[in-house]
């Protein structure tokens, strides 16, 4: 079961795409009891959010069901070594997510 | 997220298409990770984006009692998870022989499977580990009874106070897994496989091990014996985790040698038809 993606959507900002991703990460930490956790762009997947490497294979499938296959989280990855891994936060996703739909804005900083 | 029934088990699959595909069908690499703690996202997150970058067809799987799979409470033999990878396939409509590559026990598997189904492998790759021999299985006996320790409230406290939440969380985890399937008694008792079965093999095999684990001491020499052909390398400065400590030197032994071997999966498919 896929929705099909809207290719003619707008740039989106940041903001727009840190909202989304944290809608995705509450229906992932939901199974733990955790949907009340506090997202923000310097949240980090794994020490924040003790979010195992499986729950960010189910978040890379959300992301390309809602952006469409634009967004390659596992090529993402595959670019990172370890402790880029270990340490990525929330905000780097979205810069990426956003990179890739052509906005230039970043969420980071703020 | 796509999930297959194979063998009776609810299989979660995520597989990625062949980029920049050259004529004629691309080679499948079927990725199979290791044990308990474990699963797709340790092959999902490393090489199946280079591989498919490469022109590879890729196809990750958490086994029975992993991942996102369903969790049987019995049903941990060796022979299931064979059973499991080729009942897979065939649901899946792979028929052209794979190349296996497999993370600790996943390398394993693959071995016995390339035994049991040799028209369907065109090679296999195994990372930090050797086939099951009594020796594998003494050795996992002992690293599985050492893990029942977990059951002892003092040492998940330990635990606690030693190291970060993630670590304290996979332990916990770890022991509820043991607890609650009996994966730990299973796992071991094989079937093991005969000398003979071993030699049996007539793909190309990969062992690639970490310079800092004691798998290469424990694997590469007998395996070598009873396979000469086999190949051995050691990556330096990488523990038994060297698939996500150094996935760029994995990649850079695993891609050539699948483009290497893929004549071989030809020639199978040749020898089947004719």
């Amino acid at each position: 079961m896929t929705t099909i993606p809207d290719q003619s959507a707008p740039e989106q900002s940041a903001a727009v795409v840190l909202a989304d991703i944290s809608r995705m990460l509450r229906e992932v930490l939901g199974e733990y009891g955790m949907d009340d956790a506090v997202i923000e762009a310097d949240t980090k997947f794994h020490e924040d959010l003790e979010l195992e490497s499986i729950d960010l294979v189910t978040l890379s499938g959300e992301l390309r069901q809602h952006y469409g296959d634009r967004i390659n989280f596992a090529e993402f990855m595959a670019t990172l070594d370890l402790e880029e891994i270990i340490h990525l936060t929330v905000g780097q996703l979205v810069d990426y997510v956003v990179s890739c739909l052509g906005s230039a804005t970043s969420v980071r900083g703020q | 997220m796509a999930m297959v029934t194979a063998n009776g088990i609810r299989h979660h699959v995520q597989q990625m298409a062949a980029k920049d595909t050259v004529l004629g069908e691309a080679p499948v690499v079927v990725f199979i990770h290791g044990l308990c703690i474990d699963s797709l996202a340790s092959f999902y997150f490393t090489l199946a984006a280079p591989t498919s970058a490469a022109g590879f067809e890729v196809l990750a799987y958490d086994m029975r009692g992993h991942g996102r799979s369903e969790k049987p409470a019995t049903g941990y033999r060796l022979s299931d998870f064979v059973e499991d990878l080729h009942e897979l396939l065939n649901e899946m409509d792979v028929h052209r022989p794979v190349h296996l590559v497999g993370n600790s026990f996943g390398g394993t598997v693959a071995f016995s499977y390339a035994v049991a189904h040799p028209e369907r492998v065109a090679s296999v790759v195994m990372i930090e580990t050797g086939p099951a021999t009594e020796d594998w299985s003494t050795e996992l006996g002992a690293v599985l009874e050492r893990a029942k320790q977990l059951e002892d409230p003092e040492v998940i406290t330990a635990i606690e106070d030693t190291y970060d939440p993630h670590t304290l969380r996979r332990a916990k985890s770890l022991r509820d897994g043991l607890r609650n399937t009996t994966i730990a008694r299973e796992v071991p008792s094989g079937p093991l496989l005969s000398a003979e079965q071993i030699e049996s093999v007539e793909c190309p095999v990969l062992a690639i091990y970490g310079g800092d684990s004691i798998q290469a001491a424990l694997h590469a020499k007998p395996l070598q014996r009873l396979l000469p052909r086999c190949r051995a390398e050691i990556v330096p400065n990488a523990s038994h985790w060297v698939l996500v400590e150094a996935p760029q030197a994995v990649r850079d032994l695993l891609l050539p040698w699948v483009s290497e071997h893929e004549a071989n999966a030809s020639l199978l498919l040749e020898g089947a038809s004719a």
